[in-house]
Formats: structure tokens, sequence, C-alpha cells
């Protein structure tokens, strides 16, 4: 209503109001709005103004060559690394840096916990805490921000692990897990915290190939009752299967996005034609 | 040809048997309060905020490079004067002492927390963890599993530091061993029996250590 009034601005102006208006919109709709997303490491120009809108219940697939910013942008969507500028909503709540002063970093923090807390996160190394069972890696999280009663967390973790599959592991530690088994922990420890999404940053890199499937399963699984998961994958194959939307990014930047069917069989791009190709050349 | 008289010392043995006690105590309380205040400064010896790092380093670097045992003299001379206290002569060893073993302790905790994966404190942060619950419970807990062998060690050495306490007039083991040699003239023989003592001690604690460590490895 404030632009209708300001009949003296230049339409641009009224233009650029509109496209916020929009975007206001959008966020509502929104489980994730990225906007105008810019992180700088030192002197290195990772992201360089990133958009990236997901739906509930989307699953959206993020490839591109290594150094070109998938990754870090997983890691600014939850703060673990603080963007240099941009904004972030989630299920259209802001993150937004609050003012300076001490009250405001500490609002600042508090907000990015909460944040947090509604978005899971499993990483290519796993990062399952050494020094707890398996189930104490499922438990930790809603006993501690939830403050759950342990009784109630205990229930929730035998139930999360059943459903990846390892309900015999729940007392054994997570060094004596393989690969595959301890990436099924750690999308159960994110579970646990009944999140809104969930990011998966390379959940696979790191596994012998015969183990990959069983991660796959679960995360497709995942997809199927409708979880909303933005998931940074080289996995073409599991992006094609279980993808609702493909992200292609190099340098900092989008390049292309669609569905799995029209980025990677029609891809537009002369970039995401040529990652295609190396990626495939020994396709099967 | 020297000849050995260890019977003379044995009367006086239920008399230096009672140092144990002071000996055990001094060193239990001080490197007990030692390892808690090691383990704040180890904390905000890495703080990012340089106005909480700095006076740490100082702490760790003045008391470090400082001999115990003229720690142990001016905590015995100063308290009284600066506070207008009339310490026991217990109670200011132990302080001296705790202080000392804060700064080992505090960079010894140090190394471990900064051995700690990135990834687990990430891991943590992501599940919405607070700083402190961070440090609470992933930080910490492994940091000091991680140290327990650095750490076994700076305790055993200040069982060994705790013998600096008979200066000041404390009759630990080592005060009654003075006095015994003084009374009986058998240095040799007094002094033997006390190192031994203090094997024992000091052995048993490394042994205590290695049970506690191969418990804990369970959970690693």
């Amino acid at each position: 209503m404030l632009a209708m009034t300001a009949t003296t601005a230049a339409s641009s102006a009224a233009h650029e109001q509109g496209v916020e208006r929009a975007a206001a919109r959008d966020a509502d709709r929104a489980m994730l709005v990225v906007r105008d997303l810019h992180k700088y490491f030192g002197h290195v120009y990772a992201l360089r103004g990133v958009d990236l809108s997901v739906r509930k219940g989307e699953v959206v697939c993020v490839l591109g060559p290594s150094g070109s910013g998938k990754s870090t942008l997983l890691r600014c969507i939850n703060f673990i690394e603080t963007p240099t500028s941009g904004q972030i909503f989630i299920d259209g709540r802001p993150i937004v840096g609050d003012s300076d002063d001490h009250a405001g970093k500490d609002r600042k923090r508090k907000s990015i916990c909460a944040i947090r807390s509604e978005i899971g996160m499993v990483f290519q190394h796993f990062n399952l805490w050494s020094h707890m069972s398996v189930l104490g890696n499922v438990i930790e999280g809603p006993i501690q921000v939830r403050k759950l009663p342990r009784e109630q967390a205990v229930e929730i973790g035998t139930r999360l692990l059943a459903k990846v599959g390892l309900s015999d592991k729940v007392n054994e530690r997570p060094t004596r897990l393989s690969g595959g088994q301890k990436q099924r922990v750690a999308i159960a420890r994110a579970l646990a915290m009944q999140p809104k999404l969930i990011l998966f940053d390379e959940p696979t890199s790191a596994l012998d190939p015969e183990l990959i499937g069983e991660v796959l399963d679960v995360m497709n699984d995942l997809a199927h009752e409708g979880m909303t998961m933005v998931i940074v994958t080289h996995e073409i194959g599991f992006a094609r299967a279980a993808g609702t939307r493909v992200v292609f990014m190099d340098q900092g930047v989008v390049v292309e996005e669609g569905t799995p069917r029209e980025v990677f069989d029609e891809p537009k791009q002369e970039r995401t034609q040529r990652f295609l190709r190396s990626m495939l050349r020994y396709a099967p | 040809m020297y000849e050995f008289r260890f019977d003379v010392v044995w009367q006086y043995l239920p008399y230096l048997a009672r140092g144990v006690w002071i000996t055990i105590w001094v060193t239990l309380a001080s490197t007990g309060i030692g390892l808690v205040l090691g383990i704040v400064i180890a904390v905000l010896r890495l703080s990012s905020n340089p106005i909480l790092s700095m006076p740490m380093r100082a702490y760790i670097e003045f008391f470090r490079n400082t001999p115990t045992l003229v720690k142990l003299v001016w905590v015995f001379y100063l308290i009284p004067i600066l506070f207008g206290l009339k310490t026991e002569a217990l109670t200011s060893c132990i302080i001296a002492m705790a202080v000392s073993a804060a700064a080992y302790i505090a960079e010894v905790v140090r190394a471990g927390i900064q051995d700690v994966p990135r990834g687990d404190i990430e891991a943590a942060e992501a599940v919405g963890m607070t700083p402190m619950t961070v440090l609470r419970r992933i930080v910490l807990p492994q940091a000091l599993r991680k140290v327990l062998p650095p750490l076994a060690n700076t305790f055993i050495v200040f069982l060994k530091y705790s013998s600096l306490v008979s200066v000041v007039g404390v009759n630990d083991l080592m005060y009654r061993a003075n006095v015994i040699s003084t009374t009986t003239f058998r240095p040799i023989e007094t002094y033997t029996v006390l190192a031994f003592f203090y094997f024992v001690l000091c052995y048993g604690l490394s042994k205590a250590f290695s049970r506690f460590e191969a418990r804990m490895a369970v959970d690693v």
C-alpha cells in the first residue's frame, strides 16, 4: 500500500517493491528461501549471489564441480559459515543480522540456535560423536536442545534407529560401524530433532561404493515421506530417481536449474553440458 | 665399609607413615583444584576475545616459569600480609600448589580441546546446541579423555612436588623423614625408606590412572 501512495516514485522503484512483495509471498510458501547470498573466505569469493527457493516436500539436488560453492551454500543456510551478505528465510521466518550491539548479537545467537534445531544436517564425514554410543548420538540433541525427558528421547531414538535399520547397533560405539552405518546413524540423529528441512552435504562421497546404496535407500524413503531435503551430491542416478529438482552450480552461482529430466537430458547451458559429459564419460 | 642400620629407622616407621595422609591430602587437594581451575583457564585461553585469552596466557606463562618452591614460600608469607589472614601452612601450600598445577593442567587441557575434531563441533552446532552445551557435552568430554595420559603425568609430578611443603613446616612424608634423619643420624637409611614410600604412592597413582584410562577407552 505504501508503494501506491508514493505516486511520485519512479516506476523502477515501484517495480522493485513489487518484486519484494512477490519474494515475500514466495517466502510464505517456501520452506527455504535463499536470496542474493554472498560469501567471501578472505579474498576467495565463494558464493556470488545465490538465489534458491525450496518448497515443502521438495527434494533439491545440488550438483557442480568441486569449488563451485555447493557445500558453502549448504553451510551458510544453517550458519555453520556466516554469509557475507544476503538473506535466508526458513519456513517464512528470516535469519538476519540483528543490530550489532551486545543485546542484538545475543538475540542473533539465540535465533541461530533455534533455526539450526529445525534444520537437520548430514555431513560427508558423518561427524558422529565418538565418546557416545549410537543411541547417545541420536538422543543428545532432543535432550540438550529440545529438553525432552530422557525416556521420551530414548523412545524416539530407538524408533529412528530401527527406521534406518540399525536396531542391533543401538549400544555400539560409532567407531565400530561401517561408513554406511555411520551415515545412517547421522541421518537418524538429524531426524531426531524433527527438522523441517534436512541438508545433506555429499552424504555418500566418503563411502565405499558398496555401502552407498544403503544410505541412498534411507534418503529415498525420506523423500517419499515428504521430507524437504537439499542434497549436495554427485549421485546423478539418485538425483534423477528421488530429486524433484536439480540445481547446477559453478563458480559460486546457480548456472541452471530444473527438473532432473530437464537438467540431465536437455541441459541448456554449455557449462552444464560439459560437466555432465565428464561425469557420464564412463557411465554404464 | 658403611654398615646399613635399617632397624634404627624401623622404629620410626609409624611416625613416618602418618605423613602419607598429609602427602596424599596436599596432592589431591591441589591437583583437584588445579584441574578445575586449569579447565577454566584452558577454555578462556582459547577464547577469540583477547580480553579473556590474554590474561590466561599471562597466568600460564607466569606460573609455569617460576619454581614451585618459590611460590610456596611466597604464598606462605604473602597471604597474611595481603589479606591479614593467618593461614595455616597446609592451606597456603595447597593454594600455592593448586595455582601452579592449574597452569600446567591448562596447557594439557588446551591441547586436548584443540584436538577435538572440528566436524564434531559443527555437528553439535547443527543440532542447535548453544556454545556452552557444545563445550560441556561434546568438547570437554572428548578433550579430557584424550589428555588422560599427560594429565596422569602432571598429577604424579605434583605428588612429588608435594615434598616441598616440608619447607614451611607441614609435617608430610618429607618433613617427617627430615626429623627422623636428624634424630637418628641415619640419613641414607631414612631417605631410602622415604623414596620407597613415594615410589609406592606414585606407582599406585599411575596404575589408578591406567585403569581409569582403560575404562574410558571403551567409550572412544
